[in-house]
C-alpha cells in the first residue's frame, strides 16, 4: 500500500467566520494565511522524511477550509520545497478549465520535479460549479471531453486542431512536452460509471473518495470490467482511494474525538434556493447507481483509531476496495490544534505505515 | 431604429388621493419599476424586460407632469403610496426594481410589503451614499456625463420644462434624507426578499463601492458590477442589464446557476 497526505492548507482563522457560503473576502486574515502556506511547507517535510510517498493537492475555490484554488500553483510550491517525494495534483477541475492551459501548466510541472509528478482530472463537487460559471448540465461531458483533448495535447507529436463539442482551438501545440512518457501517470477521479469507463478507455488509473469501502470496491470492480474490456488489467496503485482520518495514540482517544465532532458541522452552507436548484440539475452516481450530489455536510471518518486498529483497517480497506494507494486527509479535532496534527503525522509514519507496506 | 419604450402604453391610477401615470408593456410575470430623481424615461432595457414580464413603470407623485407634490413628507410615505397604486393596479404578489432614488423607494415599500414582493432589484441604489454627496445638477450635458458612462453615444431628451424641473427638484431635496438612514438600515437587515444590486463600473453619481453595504446589510443579496456601464445602467448597457435583471426575478438566488450552453457543434 502506498500512502500519499493530502494537503489542503489547513487555514485556522483568527475569529469565527460567518456560516455561509461564500465567505466574504474580508474574513480572510493575511497573517493566517501566510502560517497556512508556511505550514505546508513544514508539513511537507515531516511526510517526506517519514516515508510518505506522495503529497497530494487539490483544486478548491472560495474556501476558507481549502486555500488551494490553484493546484498547479500548490505543486510547484511544494516541488520547490521537496527533493523526492511524489506530488499528486488530484486535481484541476477539467470541467471549468481551459483545456489546453492545464495541459501546458502540468507539462511544466512534469519537467520542473522529474518523475515526481501524479496528475488527477476531475469534474468537480457540485458547489465548484459556482465558481466560473459552469452549467451542471454539461459538467460531465465537459469533463469527458477535456480530459480527451488533455490527453491528446500532451502526446500528439505534431500541432493539431480540436474541432470539440465544447471546445474549438485551430491550433494546440503544446511546449513543454511532459517529461514523464507518454504523459505522467494520470488518474480519472470520480466512482461514476463515466469516470470509470474513461479512465478504462485511457488506461488512466482511478481516484475515488470519502464512500464507505465497499461502496467504493462497487466502482473500482466496475472500472476493472470496463478496463478488461479495453484489454488491460490495472494494478492496485492505479487505483486511489482518499479518504478521512482520524488517528490518536489509543483507540480510545480516537473515539472521544470523534464523539466531540459530531453535530452539525457544514460550516458554509449554500443558501437553501441555490443548493435546492443544484441538486435538481447535478446528476451523479456511483458506478452507474444514482447517487444524490453532496453538497455541503460532513464527509464521513473512514479511518478512526489508534495505530493498530488503523493497521488493520486499511488492510480492510485494500480487500474491499482493491486501493493501492491510499490519499488521507488527517482530521485535526476542534479548534486550531495544529499539533495535534503533526502528532497525528509522525505517530502515523512510525507507527502505522511500516506495518501497511506489504498490504 | 425604434425609439425605447414604443411598445409602451400609457395609463393611470388612482392611489393614495394622487393620480398616478404609468406606462406598462409585455406579459408575464409583474415587475414594477420605480423611477429614479429624474423622472420616468423608459431605456432599451425597459423594452428588452418587456419580452419577459409585464413591465409597469410608475410615475412617483410630483415628478413628470403630475402637479406638485407638497404632501409627501418621506420615502417611507412615497412607498405606502406607490404600494396602494400597485395594489389598485391588482397586483397581489410582485417582483420590484427601483433605481437610484427609486430604489430607496423600493427598499421602503419591500420593507413595507414583505410578502408581496418576491423580488428586487435596485439599480445603482441612492439609499446609501457617501457623506456630503450631491444630486447631478447642471447643464443637461453637465448632467449627462455624470449619469452615462459614454454620454456621446446617448441621444438626450428634451430638456425639461424649468418649472417642471425646479418642482421635482424642490420634491427631491426634500425626500433623499440622509446620505445613511438608520430607520433604513435597521429594517434591511430584516428584509429576506432576495435581492439583486446592480451598479456600474463608471457609476459617477454614486461610487459603486457603495454596493458593498447592500451586500453587508440585506440578508439575501447579490451584488453585481456592470462592467462600462455608469449610474444609467439600462442606458448604458441594456442587454447586460436586461439578462442579469431577467435572470434574477426568474429565479432569484438560484441565478448564480449558470445556464449557460458551451456546446459549439453537437
Amino acid at each position: 500500500m502506498k500512502v500519499s497526505y493530502f494537503e489542503t492548507g489547513h487555514y485556522q482563522p483568527p475569529r469565527q467566520l460567518p456560516a455561509r457560503w461564500p465567505v466574504a473576502p474580508d474574513n480572510y486574515d493575511g497573517a493566517a494565511g501566510a502560517r497556512s502556506y508556511s505550514g505546508m511547507v513544514e508539513r511537507l517535510g515531516l511526510v517526506e522524511t517519514l516515508g510518505f510517498d506522495w503529497v497530494s493537492v487539490a483544486e478548491h475555490h472560495y474556501s476558507p477550509h481549502r486555500l488551494t484554488p490553484a493546484p498547479t500553483v500548490s505543486a510547484a510550491y511544494l516541488a520547490a520545497c521537496s527533493r523526492r517525494i511524489k506530488i499528486a495534483v488530484l486535481g484541476p477541475i477539467v470541467s471549468q478549465s481551459n483545456p489546453v492551459q492545464v495541459a501546458e501548466n502540468l507539462a511544466m510541472l512534469d519537467n520542473m520535479m522529474p518523475g515526481r509528478l501524479v496528475v488527477g482530472l476531475l469534474r468537480g463537487v457540485t458547489g465548484e460549479y459556482l465558481t466560473y460559471g459552469l452549467n451542471p448540465q454539461e459538467a460531465r461531458e465537459r469533463t469527458t471531453e477535456a480530459t480527451e483533448l488533455i490527453l491528446k495535447a500532451w502526446t500528439e507529436p505534431q500541432a493539431f486542431g480540436w474541432q470539440g463539442r465544447h471546445f474549438r482551438f485551430r491550433t494546440v501545440s503544446v511546449w513543454p512536452r511532459p517529461m514523464q512518457q507518454p504523459h505522467p501517470p494520470t488518474y480519472a477521479l470520480g466512482a461514476s460509471r463515466e469516470s470509470c469507463a474513461l479512465a478504462a478507455r485511457h488506461q488512466l488509473g482511478l481516484g475515488v473518495a470519502y464512500g464507505p469501502f465497499e461502496v467504493m470496491g462497487r466502482a473500482v470492480r466496475y472500472y476493472r470490467e470496463q478496463c478488461a474490456q479495453y484489454g488491460w488489467q490495472p494494478a492496485p496503485e492505479h487505483i486511489i482511494y482518499r479518504a478521512n482520518i482520524l488517528l490518536a495514540k489509543t483507540d480510545g482517544a480516537a473515539q472521544d474525538l470523534l464523539e466531540a465532532r459530531r453535530g452539525p458541522r457544514d460550516s458554509f452552507p449554500l443558501p437553501a434556493g441555490v443548493r435546492d436548484a443544484l441538486v435538481q440539475l447535478d446528476r451523479r452516481n456511483i458506478a452507474g447507481e444514482t447517487r444524490t450530489p453532496a453538497i455541503g455536510g460532513t464527509l464521513p471518518i473512514n479511518f478512526c483509531g489508534g495505530p493498530d486498529t488503523i493497521v488493520e483497517q486499511i488492510k480492510r480497506c485494500r480487500a474491499e476496495s482493491g486501493a493501492g494507494v491510499i490519499d488521507l486527509m488527517f482530521q485535526i479535532p476542534g479548534a486550531a490544534d495544529l499539533s495535534f496534527l503533526m502528532q497525528s503525522l509522525e505517530l502515523f509514519g512510525k507507527k502505522v505505515l511500516p506495518h501497511i507496506r506489504d498490504v | 431604429m425604434t425609439q425605447a419604450g414604443e411598445a409602451f402604453r400609457e395609463g393611470h391610477v388612482e392611489a393614495d388621493g394622487f393620480r398616478i401615470r404609468y406606462m406598462a408593456a409585455g406579459a408575464g410575470p409583474p415587475l414594477v419599476h420605480l423611477h429614479g430623481a429624474g423622472g420616468l424615461r423608459l431605456t432599451p432595457g425597459h423594452d428588452l424586460l418587456s419580452r419577459q414580464f409585464r413591465i409597469v413603470a410608475l410615475e412617483m407623485p410630483g415628478f413628470g407632469t403630475s402637479s406638485e407634490n407638497t404632501r409627501t413628507r418621506s420615502q417611507a410615505e412615497l412607498a405606502a403610496t406607490m404600494a396602494e397604486a400597485v395594489d389598485k393596479l391588482g397586483f397581489d404578489k410582485f417582483n420590484l426594481m427601483g433605481t437610484s432614488f427609486g430604489g430607496k423607494t423600493a427598499l421602503w415599500l419591500a420593507a413595507q410589503q414583505p410578502d408581496q414582493v418576491q423580488a428586487l432589484v435596485l439599480e445603482a441604489p441612492a439609499a446609501i451614499r457617501p457623506e456630503g454627496s450631491e444630486p447631478p445638477s447642471g447643464s443637461p450635458e453637465e448632467m449627462a456625463r455624470r449619469l452615462y458612462a459614454h454620454p456621446e453615444r446617448v441621444t438626450l431628451p428634451p430638456p425639461p420644462d424649468p418649472a417642471v424641473r425646479a418642482q421635482t427638484g424642490r420634491l427631491v431635496a426634500r425626500l433623499r434624507g440622509p446620505d445613511r438612514d438608520p430607520d433604513l438600515e435597521v429594517l434591511l437587515a430584516t428584509l429576506a426578499v432576495p435581492t439583486l444590486v446592480l451598479f456600474g463600473t463608471l457609476d459617477r453619481v454614486i461610487p459603486p463601492e457603495m454596493g458593498r453595504h447592500y451586500k453587508t446589510l440585506l440578508p439575501n443579496c447579490n451584488l453585481v458590477l456592470v462592467y462600462d456601464a455608469g449610474h444609467a445602467i439600462s442606458t448604458d448597457r441594456p442587454e447586460a442589464f436586461a439578462e442579469v435583471v431577467g435572470d434574477f426575478v426568474e429565479r432569484r438566488e438560484a441565478f448564480v446557476i449558470s445556464r449557460n450552453e458551451t456546446v459549439i457543434h453537437p
